[in-house]
């Protein structure tokens, strides 16, 4: 077991890496284009701010609601909804997340199973 | 041979971790017996002696440190070697929310067995639980729960029966019981391999025996050959109207008739001397301590 | 699979006679309760404050759904010797974990199902529009309740009740935090935060109250992909719970 561990601690932190140099963890607002960064910042508040205001006012939409700059959070849901801009970047780290954690739990099932039969 | 062997241990060896992890404590050493098709072989040793641990290596439930461990010619914990057996633990208990018979049911399913309500029931009547069918177990004594876990060992007439002390806490009543359907299952063709500290019930019931001592083999041998462990005969003679008796070598056996006879004694009887199992397991288990 | 089938069904059984799951189900009337009871204040109108309160409150309900039913399961079944028995010879481990987290997450999507049916009652007697992807935020919250479902029974096989509760609810806490504010909480080594963070599910992706209190449309194709990432870890998690449960000795 501690030698499965290892490995596959070993190839995470590797993979990690590798995607952490190639920013392929990131947050929409770090890989946003320019031109799309505060687009949408109809009402002008950043997403550090506090968020104390009345969603009833100045700065919502015709539907009656307020946007925040492109990339930044809302209540802890990234604001990407009305970005059209911003769907092939968070569906394609959805999908390559998917597809990575797929192939992992078929690696490590085949690894732990075939430890198992040969350890006894 | 080892593919038609029931169960075979050889040079099983494990060791547990101590609670900080940079000791380990030998719990089984070099052990190396087998079970033979159609046989009941009894599985003594003292409290600690490794009998609970050598089972749950044959049912994969602990990992052998070293050696090799064939279970009707499987791997233990494989598929091959759970759809031929049955086990009775020590201190059973099923999830006690159930009735005996959902509990039956279910594993009956998991199993894969078709097995319909009548025959469920008359499993569960044949265990002594006939009556508390739709009883949920958590309103179970001990007893009862044995009861329970015996029929759920019994399930599907498994080839091979791994008993963990079935009998413990059982009232003598209950324990005929069950020493009677160990041996219905026996002359069924199962194997048994049953641990008990009940000697009388081992001496009873199991062909061949085991005993094991800190972790290790003491001794081994059909039931006969153990108990036969003093190779002497006791003679009763009347000499003079008075009763005598003596232990007498065999080799020394034939001289000392004659010589008894030719003195006027009467011999009256001569019998081979057995030990009892308690007799030859304290021999056996003690001799180990030193 | 009939194994892994039989004992969810075994699950079910014992769950619903404990008395935890009927516990956290008043729970839920009561809440849900509150809920109807909570008045529109004239804030943004449109049901909105009870849709977001409702959908945040199935999230959290989830959560302590997930830790209650799932994380005494193993420890329990090893210390009253349930899991001997049936381990030795009707189930493999593997299908001893897969039956009983199927069973659980039985309960746990029938639980998410229920609020959610309530969430709607609600909406719909208070006369507020009904939200147009409300049956794609709870499909989303029926993935992340069984995700954490997962990450509990993870736990559950090398830690102990008291220590998983806190281990999930950190993890709940840290996966719903953006790159740059996780980093944030150690600025000195952003390469290390960003490592971790990158190992760590992003569940924020399950949380679409917001658009949906909203009345915003969210894409079909973002819900049936955070979905399928969704599945895809609690099969990440459910391989590693395998993977400890396989390597134990059980004593």
């Amino acid at each position: 077991m501690t030698k499965t561990w290892f490995v596959f601690i070993l190839a995470a932190a590797a993979a990690a890496s590798v995607s952490c140099a190639r920013k392929a963890d990131f947050d929409i607002a770090e890989i946003a284009p320019a031109e799309h960064l505060g687009e949408a910042d109809i009402h002008g508040h950043s997403g550090e701010e506090a968020h104390g205001h009345d969603h009833g006012a100045a700065g919502e939409t015709e539907t009656g609601m307020h946007i925040h700059p492109a990339g930044s959070r809302n209540h802890g849901t990234q604001w990407f909804f009305n970005q059209p801009w911003a769907a092939p970047f968070v569906w394609g780290k959805m999908l390559r997340d998917t597809l990575v954690l797929a192939a992992l739990s078929v690696t490590l099932a085949v690894s732990s199973s075939r430890r198992r039969s040969r350890r006894r | 041979m080892a593919a038609s062997l029931p169960i075979l241990v050889e040079e099983l060896s494990k060791s547990y971790p101590s609670r900080m992890g940079l000791r380990r404590f030998p719990a089984l050493k070099n052990l190396s017996f087998h079970l033979e098709a159609g046989e009941i072989l009894g599985f003594l040793g003292p409290n600690g002696a490794g009998k609970t641990t050598t089972m749950k290596c044959l049912l994969g439930l602990l990992k052998p440190t070293s050696g090799g461990i064939s279970v009707m010619g499987h791997r233990p914990g494989s598929s091959g070697a759970r759809a031929c057996l049955g086990y009775v633990p020590e201190n059973p208990d099923y999830d006690d929310s159930l009735t005996p018979l959902e509990l039956l049911r279910l594993l009956a399913a998991m199993r894969g067995f078709d097995s319909g309500e009548r025959v469920l029931k008359a499993l569960l009547a044949r265990v002594g639980l006939a009556g508390w069918e739709q009883t949920r177990m958590k309103r179970f004594s001990k007893g009862m729960k044995q009861r329970a876990a015996l029929a759920a060992a019994l399930l599907g007439s498994p080839s091979l029966l791994i008993m963990d002390e079935p009998t413990g806490g059982l009232d003598p009543a209950a324990r005929k019981e069950f020493r009677d359907i160990m041996l219905e299952e026996n002359s069924r063709g199962a194997s048994i391999l049953l641990s008990s500290h009940i000697l009388s019930e081992v001496e009873t019931i199991c062909s061949r025996a085991v005993i094991l001592a800190r972790g290790r083999l003491v001794r081994e041998g059909s039931m006969s050959s153990l108990l036969s462990i003093e190779d002497t005969y006791r003679i009763r003679a009347s000499c003079s109207g008075s009763l005598v008796e003596e232990d007498i070598p065999t080799g020394e056996l034939q001289s000392r008739i004659d010589s008894l006879r030719a003195s006027g004694c009467e011999i009256v009887e001569v019998a081979r001397n057995y030990a009892t199992l308690e007799e030859v397991f304290l021999a056996a288990t003690g001799s180990d301590s030193g | 699979m009939r194994g892994i089938y039989y004992f969810a069904v075994m699950t079910l059984y014992s769950l619903f006679r404990r008395r935890t799951v009927w516990g956290v189900a008043i729970l839920t009337a009561l809440a849900l309760a509150g809920i109807a009871s909570i008045p529109a204040y004239g804030l943004s109108g449109g049901g909105r404050f009870t849709v977001d309160t409702g959908l945040t409150s199935i999230e959290i309900g989830s959560l302590v759904l997930a830790i209650a039913l799932a994380s005494g399961i193993f420890p329990r079944d090893r210390e009253t010797r349930i899991a001997f028995p049936i381990l030795a010879a009707p189930l493999s481990r593997t299908q001893y974990l897969l039956g009983r987290y199927m069973g659980t997450a039985l309960v746990q999507t029938g639980f998410i199902a229920v609020w959610g049916a309530g969430l709607v009652a609600i909406i719909a007697l208070k006369g507020y529009p009904m939200p147009s992807d409300m049956a794609g935020a709870l499909l989303l919250l029926g993935v992340e309740g069984c995700f954490l479902l997962a990450v509990v029974f993870f736990f559950s096989f090398w830690t102990s009740p008291p220590l998983n509760a806190p281990l999930t609810i950190l993890l709940f806490i840290l996966s719903q935090m953006s790159v740059r504010d996780f980093t944030g909480l150690m600025p000195g080594a952003e390469g290390l935060m960003r490592i971790l963070r990158l190992l760590l599910p992003h569940m924020d992706s399950f949380h679409i109250k917001d658009p949906v209190a909203h009345g915003f449309d969210v894409s079909p194709v973002y819900i049936l992909l955070a979905a399928l990432y969704g599945l895809a870890y609690t099969a990440f998690m459910l391989s590693l719970a395998r993977s400890v449960l396989l390597s134990r000795d059980l004593r």
